[in-house]
Protein backbone atom coordinates (compact mmCIF):
# COMPACT_ATOMS: atom_id res chain seq x y z
CA UNK A 1 0.00 0.00 0.00
CA UNK A 2 2.88 2.23 0.85
CA UNK A 3 4.28 1.63 -2.58
CA UNK A 4 1.03 2.63 -4.24
CA UNK A 5 0.45 5.82 -2.24
CA UNK A 6 4.04 6.84 -2.79
CA UNK A 7 3.61 6.29 -6.50
CA UNK A 8 0.32 8.19 -6.60
CA UNK A 9 1.78 11.24 -4.84
CA UNK A 10 4.64 11.32 -7.32
CA UNK A 11 2.27 10.82 -10.22
CA UNK A 12 0.03 13.62 -8.94
CA UNK A 13 2.93 16.02 -8.55
CA UNK A 14 3.92 15.40 -12.16
CA UNK A 15 0.51 16.41 -13.36
CA UNK A 16 1.13 19.95 -12.12
CA UNK A 17 4.37 20.38 -13.99
CA UNK A 18 4.59 23.39 -16.31
CA UNK A 19 5.24 21.06 -19.24
CA UNK A 20 1.87 19.45 -18.93
CA UNK A 21 0.18 22.72 -18.02
CA UNK A 22 1.26 24.34 -21.27
CA UNK A 23 0.28 21.28 -23.28
CA UNK A 24 -3.22 21.27 -21.85
CA UNK A 25 -3.36 25.06 -22.20
CA UNK A 26 -2.61 24.71 -25.90
CA UNK A 27 -5.35 22.13 -26.33
CA UNK A 28 -7.90 24.28 -24.48
CA UNK A 29 -7.05 27.49 -26.30
CA UNK A 30 -7.26 25.77 -29.69
CA UNK A 31 -10.55 24.12 -28.70
CA UNK A 32 -11.96 27.54 -27.84
CA UNK A 33 -11.14 28.69 -31.35
CA UNK A 34 -8.46 31.17 -30.36
CA UNK A 35 -6.69 33.03 -33.13
CA UNK A 36 -3.38 32.69 -31.32
CA UNK A 37 -0.77 31.51 -33.76
CA UNK A 38 2.88 30.88 -33.17
CA UNK A 39 4.89 31.28 -36.36
CA UNK A 40 6.28 28.22 -38.02
CA UNK A 41 9.80 29.60 -37.92
CA UNK A 42 9.71 29.90 -34.13
CA UNK A 43 8.52 26.36 -33.82
CA UNK A 44 11.35 25.11 -35.98
CA UNK A 45 13.87 27.19 -34.09
CA UNK A 46 12.70 25.83 -30.74
CA UNK A 47 12.96 22.25 -31.94
CA UNK A 48 16.47 22.98 -33.13
CA UNK A 49 17.43 24.61 -29.82
CA UNK A 50 16.09 21.77 -27.71
CA UNK A 51 17.65 19.01 -29.73
CA UNK A 52 21.03 20.65 -30.12
CA UNK A 53 21.11 21.12 -26.35
CA UNK A 54 20.21 17.47 -25.79
CA UNK A 55 22.88 16.57 -28.34
CA UNK A 56 25.56 18.79 -26.79
CA UNK A 57 24.91 17.38 -23.33
CA UNK A 58 24.93 13.90 -24.76
CA UNK A 59 28.15 14.50 -26.65
CA UNK A 60 29.87 15.84 -23.54
CA UNK A 61 28.59 12.85 -21.57
CA UNK A 62 29.79 10.36 -24.17
CA UNK A 63 33.21 12.00 -24.14
CA UNK A 64 33.47 11.46 -20.42
CA UNK A 65 31.87 8.07 -20.11
CA UNK A 66 32.59 4.52 -20.89
CA UNK A 67 31.14 3.69 -24.29
CA UNK A 68 30.48 0.06 -23.39
CA UNK A 69 27.84 1.22 -20.91
CA UNK A 70 25.90 2.65 -23.80
CA UNK A 71 25.98 -0.55 -25.79
CA UNK A 72 23.17 -2.45 -24.10
CA UNK A 73 20.67 0.45 -23.88
CA UNK A 74 21.38 1.31 -27.53
CA UNK A 75 20.78 -2.28 -28.54
CA UNK A 76 17.55 -2.35 -26.56
CA UNK A 77 16.46 0.94 -28.12
CA UNK A 78 16.88 -0.52 -31.60
CA UNK A 79 15.05 -3.69 -30.59
CA UNK A 80 12.15 -1.65 -29.18
CA UNK A 81 11.91 0.36 -32.39
CA UNK A 82 11.57 -2.79 -34.49
CA UNK A 83 9.28 -4.51 -31.97
CA UNK A 84 6.83 -1.58 -31.94
CA UNK A 85 6.33 -1.84 -35.70
CA UNK A 86 5.86 -5.61 -35.45
CA UNK A 87 3.30 -5.15 -32.68
CA UNK A 88 1.38 -2.73 -34.89
CA UNK A 89 1.50 -5.13 -37.81
CA UNK A 90 0.05 -7.93 -35.67
CA UNK A 91 -2.55 -5.87 -33.79
CA UNK A 92 -3.64 -2.68 -35.54
CA UNK A 93 -3.22 -4.08 -39.05
CA UNK A 94 -5.49 -7.04 -38.25
CA UNK A 95 -8.40 -4.91 -37.08
CA UNK A 96 -11.42 -4.56 -39.35
CA UNK A 97 -11.41 -1.64 -41.73
CA UNK A 98 -7.72 -0.88 -41.29
CA UNK A 99 -5.46 -0.87 -44.32
CA UNK A 100 -2.18 -2.64 -43.73
CA UNK A 101 -0.07 0.21 -45.10
CA UNK A 102 -1.82 2.72 -42.85
CA UNK A 103 -1.25 0.46 -39.86
CA UNK A 104 2.42 -0.02 -40.68
CA UNK A 105 2.94 3.71 -41.10
CA UNK A 106 1.24 4.29 -37.77
CA UNK A 107 3.45 1.69 -36.14
CA UNK A 108 6.52 3.29 -37.67
CA UNK A 109 5.54 6.69 -36.38
CA UNK A 110 4.90 5.37 -32.87
CA UNK A 111 8.19 3.53 -32.94
CA UNK A 112 10.02 6.65 -34.02
CA UNK A 113 10.96 9.17 -31.37
CA UNK A 114 9.59 12.60 -30.61
CA UNK A 115 12.16 15.26 -29.82
CA UNK A 116 9.63 17.29 -27.85
CA UNK A 117 8.60 14.36 -25.66
CA UNK A 118 12.26 13.53 -25.05
CA UNK A 119 12.95 17.14 -24.08
CA UNK A 120 9.93 17.17 -21.78
CA UNK A 121 11.14 13.99 -20.09
CA UNK A 122 14.60 15.44 -19.60
CA UNK A 123 13.12 18.60 -18.06
CA UNK A 124 11.09 16.59 -15.58
CA UNK A 125 14.14 14.59 -14.54
CA UNK A 126 16.24 17.77 -14.21
CA UNK A 127 13.54 19.56 -12.24
CA UNK A 128 13.31 16.75 -9.73
CA UNK A 129 17.04 16.33 -9.45
CA UNK A 130 16.88 12.74 -10.62
CA UNK A 131 20.15 11.46 -11.93
CA UNK A 132 20.31 10.05 -15.42
CA UNK A 133 22.94 9.39 -18.03
CA UNK A 134 23.16 12.51 -20.17
CA UNK A 135 23.90 10.29 -23.16
CA UNK A 136 20.46 8.69 -22.82
CA UNK A 137 19.20 11.41 -25.17
CA UNK A 138 21.57 10.01 -27.75
CA UNK A 139 19.50 6.81 -27.80
CA UNK A 140 17.03 8.72 -29.99
CA UNK A 141 18.44 7.68 -33.40
CA UNK A 142 18.94 4.08 -32.26
CA UNK A 143 15.19 3.68 -31.88
CA UNK A 144 14.01 6.17 -34.48
CA UNK A 145 15.77 4.85 -37.55
CA UNK A 146 15.12 1.09 -37.08
CA UNK A 147 11.43 1.80 -36.52
CA UNK A 148 11.07 3.88 -39.68
CA UNK A 149 13.12 1.46 -41.76
CA UNK A 150 11.13 -1.56 -40.53
CA UNK A 151 7.81 0.14 -41.24
CA UNK A 152 8.80 1.20 -44.74
CA UNK A 153 10.34 -2.16 -45.62
CA UNK A 154 7.32 -4.13 -44.36
CA UNK A 155 4.96 -1.78 -46.18
CA UNK A 156 6.73 -2.16 -49.48
CA UNK A 157 6.88 -5.93 -49.11
CA UNK A 158 3.16 -5.84 -48.47
CA UNK A 159 2.34 -3.57 -51.40
CA UNK A 160 4.46 -5.54 -53.83
CA UNK A 161 2.64 -8.70 -52.80
CA UNK A 162 -0.67 -6.89 -53.25
CA UNK A 163 0.45 -5.68 -56.60
CA UNK A 164 1.15 -9.16 -57.84
CA UNK A 165 -2.32 -10.25 -56.78
CA UNK A 166 -4.21 -7.35 -58.18
CA UNK A 167 -2.04 -6.53 -61.09
CA UNK A 168 -4.76 -6.28 -63.68
CA UNK A 169 -7.09 -4.35 -61.48
CA UNK A 170 -4.43 -1.84 -60.73
CA UNK A 171 -3.71 -1.44 -64.36
CA UNK A 172 -7.23 -0.29 -65.06
CA UNK A 173 -7.37 1.79 -61.94
CA UNK A 174 -4.25 3.66 -62.77
CA UNK A 175 -5.47 4.53 -66.25
CA UNK A 176 -8.59 6.16 -64.95
CA UNK A 177 -6.71 7.81 -62.14
CA UNK A 178 -4.14 9.24 -64.45
CA UNK A 179 -6.74 10.90 -66.58
CA UNK A 180 -8.61 12.17 -63.55
CA UNK A 181 -5.55 13.42 -61.74
CA UNK A 182 -3.95 14.95 -64.76
CA UNK A 183 -6.92 17.25 -65.06
CA UNK A 184 -6.94 19.40 -68.12
CA UNK A 185 -3.48 18.54 -69.18
CA UNK A 186 -3.99 14.86 -69.79
CA UNK A 187 -7.37 15.39 -71.37
CA UNK A 188 -5.69 17.21 -74.15
CA UNK A 189 -2.84 14.81 -74.37
CA UNK A 190 -4.82 11.68 -74.91
CA UNK A 191 -6.58 12.81 -78.09
CA UNK A 192 -3.37 14.34 -79.36
CA UNK A 193 -1.97 10.87 -79.29
CA UNK A 194 1.63 11.90 -79.58
CA UNK A 195 2.53 10.34 -76.26
CA UNK A 196 3.52 6.76 -76.26
CA UNK A 197 5.09 7.31 -72.87
CA UNK A 198 1.83 7.76 -71.07
CA UNK A 199 0.71 4.33 -72.09
CA UNK A 200 3.91 2.64 -71.32
CA UNK A 201 4.21 4.29 -67.95
CA UNK A 202 0.63 3.76 -67.02
CA UNK A 203 0.77 0.04 -67.53
CA UNK A 204 4.29 -0.66 -66.56
CA UNK A 205 4.37 1.59 -63.57
CA UNK A 206 1.65 -0.07 -61.55
CA UNK A 207 1.64 2.02 -58.45
CA UNK A 208 4.63 4.12 -59.24
CA UNK A 209 4.66 5.90 -55.93
CA UNK A 210 4.54 2.69 -53.99
CA UNK A 211 7.64 1.41 -55.56
CA UNK A 212 9.18 1.57 -52.15
CA UNK A 213 12.30 3.37 -51.23
CA UNK A 214 12.12 7.05 -50.67
CA UNK A 215 14.12 7.67 -53.76
CA UNK A 216 10.80 7.74 -55.58
CA UNK A 217 12.22 8.78 -58.91
CA UNK A 218 12.59 5.25 -60.15
CA UNK A 219 9.13 4.82 -61.57
CA UNK A 220 10.01 4.95 -65.22
CA UNK A 221 11.66 1.58 -65.15
CA UNK A 222 9.46 -1.24 -66.32
CA UNK A 223 7.75 -2.76 -63.35
CA UNK A 224 6.28 -5.94 -64.77
CA UNK A 225 8.39 -8.06 -62.52
CA UNK A 226 7.68 -6.87 -59.02
CA UNK A 227 11.28 -7.39 -58.16
CA UNK A 228 11.63 -4.67 -55.68
CA UNK A 229 14.30 -4.86 -53.13
CA UNK A 230 13.73 -1.99 -50.80
CA UNK A 231 16.72 0.20 -50.57
CA UNK A 232 17.37 0.79 -46.91
CA UNK A 233 20.12 3.35 -47.22
CA UNK A 234 17.92 6.11 -48.71
CA UNK A 235 15.53 5.75 -45.77
CA UNK A 236 18.36 5.96 -43.26
CA UNK A 237 19.84 8.89 -45.11
CA UNK A 238 16.55 10.73 -45.19
CA UNK A 239 16.05 10.19 -41.45
CA UNK A 240 19.52 11.45 -40.70
CA UNK A 241 18.99 14.48 -42.92
CA UNK A 242 15.72 15.35 -41.20
CA UNK A 243 15.75 18.55 -39.19
CA UNK A 244 15.41 16.86 -35.81
CA UNK A 245 18.10 14.25 -36.16
CA UNK A 246 20.53 16.63 -37.89
CA UNK A 247 20.31 19.00 -34.95
CA UNK A 248 20.76 16.20 -32.44
CA UNK A 249 23.69 14.63 -34.26
CA UNK A 250 25.36 18.00 -34.80
CA UNK A 251 25.04 18.61 -31.09
CA UNK A 252 26.55 15.24 -30.26
CA UNK A 253 29.43 15.80 -32.65
CA UNK A 254 30.13 19.27 -31.27
CA UNK A 255 29.88 17.96 -27.72
CA UNK A 256 32.29 15.18 -28.51
CA UNK A 257 34.89 17.10 -30.47
CA UNK A 258 34.76 20.66 -29.15
CA UNK A 259 34.41 22.01 -25.63
CA UNK A 260 30.99 23.67 -25.73
CA UNK A 261 30.45 23.68 -21.94
CA UNK A 262 30.47 27.47 -21.60
CA UNK A 263 27.89 28.10 -24.30
CA UNK A 264 25.72 25.25 -23.04
CA UNK A 265 25.68 26.66 -19.53
CA UNK A 266 25.19 30.28 -20.48
CA UNK A 267 22.82 29.96 -23.40
CA UNK A 268 21.21 26.59 -24.11
CA UNK A 269 20.67 25.43 -20.56
CA UNK A 270 18.81 28.50 -19.21
CA UNK A 271 16.58 28.78 -22.26
CA UNK A 272 15.72 25.09 -22.40
CA UNK A 273 12.75 25.00 -20.05
CA UNK A 274 11.20 28.24 -21.26
CA UNK A 275 11.39 27.21 -24.89
CA UNK A 276 10.01 23.81 -24.02
CA UNK A 277 6.93 25.43 -22.51
CA UNK A 278 6.26 27.26 -25.79
CA UNK A 279 6.81 24.06 -27.72
CA UNK A 280 4.31 22.28 -25.48
CA UNK A 281 1.77 25.01 -26.19
CA UNK A 282 2.26 24.47 -29.92
CA UNK A 283 1.99 20.69 -29.52
CA UNK A 284 -1.28 21.17 -27.66
CA UNK A 285 -2.71 23.42 -30.36
CA UNK A 286 -1.54 21.06 -33.05
CA UNK A 287 -3.08 18.10 -31.24
CA UNK A 288 -6.46 19.77 -31.26
CA UNK A 289 -6.31 20.72 -34.91
CA UNK A 290 -5.42 17.15 -35.85
CA UNK A 291 -8.32 15.60 -33.96
CA UNK A 292 -10.65 16.45 -36.83
CA UNK A 293 -8.44 14.51 -39.19
CA UNK A 294 -8.45 11.57 -36.86
CA UNK A 295 -12.24 11.59 -36.81
CA UNK A 296 -12.27 10.83 -40.51
CA UNK A 297 -10.42 7.56 -40.12
CA UNK A 298 -11.40 4.43 -38.22
CA UNK A 299 -11.91 4.73 -34.48
CA UNK A 300 -9.32 2.03 -33.96
CA UNK A 301 -6.56 4.56 -34.53
CA UNK A 302 -7.68 6.58 -31.53
CA UNK A 303 -7.73 3.46 -29.39
CA UNK A 304 -4.34 2.34 -30.63
CA UNK A 305 -2.87 5.81 -30.11
CA UNK A 306 -4.14 5.90 -26.54
CA UNK A 307 -2.92 2.44 -25.53
CA UNK A 308 0.26 2.07 -27.60
CA UNK A 309 2.42 4.78 -25.93
CA UNK A 310 1.94 3.21 -22.51
CA UNK A 311 2.46 -0.34 -23.77
CA UNK A 312 5.62 0.73 -25.61
CA UNK A 313 6.77 2.62 -22.55
CA UNK A 314 6.37 -0.48 -20.39
CA UNK A 315 8.40 -2.51 -22.90
CA UNK A 316 11.08 0.17 -22.74
CA UNK A 317 10.88 0.23 -18.97
CA UNK A 318 11.22 -3.55 -18.75
CA UNK A 319 14.27 -3.64 -21.01
CA UNK A 320 15.68 -0.63 -19.16
CA UNK A 321 15.37 -2.61 -15.92
CA UNK A 322 17.35 -5.42 -17.50
CA UNK A 323 20.07 -2.90 -18.38
CA UNK A 324 19.83 -1.50 -14.86
CA UNK A 325 20.63 -4.85 -13.31
CA UNK A 326 23.13 -5.85 -15.99
CA UNK A 327 25.24 -2.72 -16.42
CA UNK A 328 23.99 -0.28 -13.81
CA UNK A 329 21.86 1.91 -16.08
CA UNK A 330 20.47 4.56 -13.69
CA UNK A 331 16.75 4.67 -12.80
CA UNK A 332 16.56 8.09 -14.46
CA UNK A 333 18.03 6.56 -17.58
CA UNK A 334 15.50 3.72 -17.44
CA UNK A 335 12.69 6.28 -17.19
CA UNK A 336 14.11 8.15 -20.17
CA UNK A 337 14.34 4.98 -22.25
CA UNK A 338 10.70 4.28 -21.40
CA UNK A 339 9.74 7.84 -22.38
CA UNK A 340 11.58 7.54 -25.69
CA UNK A 341 9.77 4.26 -26.34
CA UNK A 342 6.42 5.80 -25.42
CA UNK A 343 6.90 8.83 -27.66
CA UNK A 344 5.72 8.98 -31.23
CA UNK A 345 7.45 11.11 -33.80
CA UNK A 346 5.94 14.39 -34.85
CA UNK A 347 8.78 16.22 -36.56
CA UNK A 348 11.02 14.04 -38.62
CA UNK A 349 8.96 10.88 -38.88
CA UNK A 350 5.94 12.08 -40.89
CA UNK A 351 7.83 13.39 -43.95
CA UNK A 352 9.99 10.27 -44.06
CA UNK A 353 6.96 8.01 -43.93
CA UNK A 354 5.02 10.14 -46.40
CA UNK A 355 7.81 9.66 -48.89
CA UNK A 356 8.52 6.04 -47.97
CA UNK A 357 4.93 4.76 -47.84
CA UNK A 358 3.09 7.13 -50.19
CA UNK A 359 -0.08 5.05 -50.28
CA UNK A 360 -0.66 5.29 -46.54
CA UNK A 361 -3.17 7.89 -45.45
CA UNK A 362 -1.34 10.64 -43.55
CA UNK A 363 -4.51 11.61 -41.70
CA UNK A 364 -4.44 8.21 -40.04
CA UNK A 365 -0.89 8.11 -38.80
CA UNK A 366 -0.19 11.79 -38.20
CA UNK A 367 -3.61 12.23 -36.60
CA UNK A 368 -3.07 9.25 -34.32
CA UNK A 369 0.39 10.40 -33.31
CA UNK A 370 -0.06 14.13 -32.90
CA UNK A 371 -3.64 14.27 -31.67
CA UNK A 372 -3.54 11.38 -29.21
CA UNK A 373 -0.15 9.66 -29.01
CA UNK A 374 2.02 12.63 -28.05
CA UNK A 375 -0.39 14.10 -25.44
CA UNK A 376 -0.76 10.63 -23.87
CA UNK A 377 3.00 10.10 -23.82
CA UNK A 378 3.65 13.50 -22.24
CA UNK A 379 0.67 13.71 -19.89
CA UNK A 380 0.56 10.13 -18.68
CA UNK A 381 3.72 8.45 -19.91
CA UNK A 382 6.33 10.80 -18.46
CA UNK A 383 4.83 11.04 -14.94
CA UNK A 384 4.09 7.33 -14.95
CA UNK A 385 7.56 6.16 -15.91
CA UNK A 386 9.47 8.76 -13.88
CA UNK A 387 7.34 7.90 -10.84
CA UNK A 388 7.68 4.20 -11.47
CA UNK A 389 11.46 4.38 -11.81
CA UNK A 390 11.65 6.19 -8.47
CA UNK A 391 9.70 3.60 -6.54
CA UNK A 392 10.93 0.49 -8.32
CA UNK A 393 14.65 1.08 -7.88
CA UNK B 1 4.24 42.04 -78.55
CA UNK B 2 5.74 39.48 -76.25
CA UNK B 3 6.71 35.93 -76.93
CA UNK B 4 3.91 33.39 -76.66
CA UNK B 5 4.70 30.66 -74.18
CA UNK B 6 2.95 27.96 -72.19
CA UNK B 7 2.61 28.36 -68.48
CA UNK B 8 2.36 25.06 -66.66
CA UNK B 9 1.15 25.29 -63.08
CA UNK B 10 1.54 22.39 -60.67
CA UNK B 11 0.14 22.65 -57.17
CA UNK B 12 1.20 19.80 -54.92
CA UNK B 13 2.64 18.81 -51.56
CA UNK B 14 5.72 20.55 -50.29
CA UNK B 15 7.54 17.32 -49.58
CA UNK B 16 7.61 16.67 -53.33
CA UNK B 17 9.45 19.92 -54.03
CA UNK B 18 12.81 18.40 -54.88
CA UNK B 19 11.36 15.52 -56.87
CA UNK B 20 9.11 17.75 -58.99
CA UNK B 21 11.96 20.20 -59.51
CA UNK B 22 14.10 17.35 -60.77
CA UNK B 23 11.43 16.27 -63.24
CA UNK B 24 11.16 19.83 -64.54
CA UNK B 25 14.90 20.05 -64.98
CA UNK B 26 15.11 16.71 -66.72
CA UNK B 27 12.35 17.69 -69.12
CA UNK B 28 14.50 20.56 -70.31
CA UNK B 29 12.63 23.56 -69.01
CA UNK B 30 14.83 26.61 -68.61
CA UNK B 31 13.56 27.49 -65.16
CA UNK B 32 10.63 27.59 -62.77
CA UNK B 33 9.12 29.59 -59.94
CA UNK B 34 8.00 28.03 -56.66
CA UNK B 35 5.57 29.60 -54.23
CA UNK B 36 4.38 28.45 -50.83
CA UNK B 37 0.66 28.15 -51.03
CA UNK B 38 -2.47 26.65 -49.51
CA UNK B 39 -6.11 26.06 -50.24
CA UNK B 40 -8.86 23.53 -50.36
CA UNK B 41 -9.34 20.53 -52.58
CA UNK B 42 -10.37 16.91 -52.58
CA UNK B 43 -7.96 16.27 -49.71
CA UNK B 44 -9.59 19.01 -47.62
CA UNK B 45 -8.02 22.21 -46.40
CA UNK B 46 -4.26 22.21 -46.50
CA UNK B 47 -1.80 24.80 -45.24
CA UNK B 48 -4.29 26.68 -43.16
CA UNK B 49 -1.54 28.84 -41.77
CA UNK B 50 -1.16 27.41 -38.28
CA UNK B 51 2.28 26.33 -37.28
CA UNK B 52 2.41 22.83 -38.55
CA UNK B 53 4.50 20.29 -36.78
CA UNK B 54 5.89 18.93 -39.99
CA UNK B 55 5.86 19.94 -43.61
CA UNK B 56 3.45 17.19 -44.56
CA UNK B 57 0.58 19.64 -44.58
CA UNK B 58 2.18 22.38 -46.66
CA UNK B 59 1.60 23.03 -50.33
CA UNK B 60 3.71 24.52 -53.07
CA UNK B 61 2.90 25.89 -56.49
CA UNK B 62 5.27 25.49 -59.40
CA UNK B 63 5.04 27.80 -62.37
CA UNK B 64 6.98 26.72 -65.42
CA UNK B 65 7.19 28.70 -68.64
CA UNK B 66 8.04 26.67 -71.72
CA UNK B 67 8.13 27.77 -75.30
CA UNK B 68 6.90 24.47 -76.62
CA UNK B 69 3.90 22.64 -75.33
CA UNK B 70 5.54 19.20 -75.46
CA UNK B 71 7.88 19.95 -72.60
CA UNK B 72 5.04 21.22 -70.44
CA UNK B 73 2.97 18.14 -71.19
CA UNK B 74 5.88 15.83 -70.54
CA UNK B 75 6.38 17.39 -67.11
CA UNK B 76 2.67 17.26 -66.28
CA UNK B 77 2.46 13.59 -67.31
CA UNK B 78 5.39 12.48 -65.27
CA UNK B 79 4.27 14.37 -62.18
CA UNK B 80 0.73 13.01 -62.46
CA UNK B 81 1.78 9.42 -63.02
CA UNK B 82 4.42 9.38 -60.33
CA UNK B 83 2.70 11.30 -57.58
CA UNK B 84 -0.95 12.18 -58.00
CA UNK B 85 -2.28 8.76 -56.99
CA UNK B 86 -0.94 9.16 -53.50
CA UNK B 87 -0.32 12.84 -53.02
CA UNK B 88 -2.51 15.90 -53.25
CA UNK B 89 -1.97 17.65 -56.54
CA UNK B 90 -3.40 19.34 -59.60
CA UNK B 91 -1.81 20.68 -62.73
CA UNK B 92 -3.05 22.96 -65.46
CA UNK B 93 -1.64 24.76 -68.42
CA UNK B 94 -2.41 28.20 -69.75
CA UNK B 95 -1.13 30.53 -72.42
CA UNK B 96 1.19 33.27 -71.42
CA UNK B 97 2.94 36.09 -73.14
CA UNK B 98 6.44 36.66 -71.91
CA UNK B 99 7.35 40.30 -72.03
CA UNK B 100 10.83 40.51 -70.62
CA UNK B 101 13.29 37.72 -70.04
CA UNK B 102 16.78 37.67 -71.40
CA UNK B 103 17.52 33.99 -71.53
CA UNK B 104 14.01 32.83 -72.27
CA UNK B 105 13.47 35.15 -75.20
CA UNK B 106 16.96 35.15 -76.64
CA UNK B 107 19.37 38.02 -77.16
CA UNK B 108 17.01 40.07 -79.30
CA UNK B 109 14.39 40.38 -76.60
CA UNK B 110 10.82 39.18 -76.64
Amino acid sequence: MDFLSDFLTKFGAQLQSPTLGFLLGGIVIAALGSQLAIPDAIYKFIVFMLLIKVGLKGGIAIRESNLTEMLLPALFAAAIGILIVLIASYTLAKLPGIRATDALATGGLFGAVSGSTLAAGITVLDAQGIEYEAWAGALYPFMDIPALVTAIVLASIYTSKQKRDKYHKNEEYIRTETVAAGGYASEQIVPAGGYPTIDQRGTAGGYPGERGGSSGGSSSQPGDAPSQRVKIWPIVKESLQGSALSALLLGIALGLITRPESVVESFYEPLFRGLLSILMLIMGMEAWSRINELRKVAQWYALYAAVAPLLHGFIGFGLGMVAHYATGFTPGGVALLAVIAASSSDISGPPTLRAGIPSANPSAYIGASTAVGTPVAIAIGIPLFVGLSQVMM
Amino acid sequence: MGKIANKLVIITEKILLKKVAQIIDEAGATGYTVLETGGKGSRSVRSSGQPSVSDTNSNIKFEVLTDNRDIAEKIADRVAVEFFNNYAGISYICEAEVLYAHTFCGPDGC
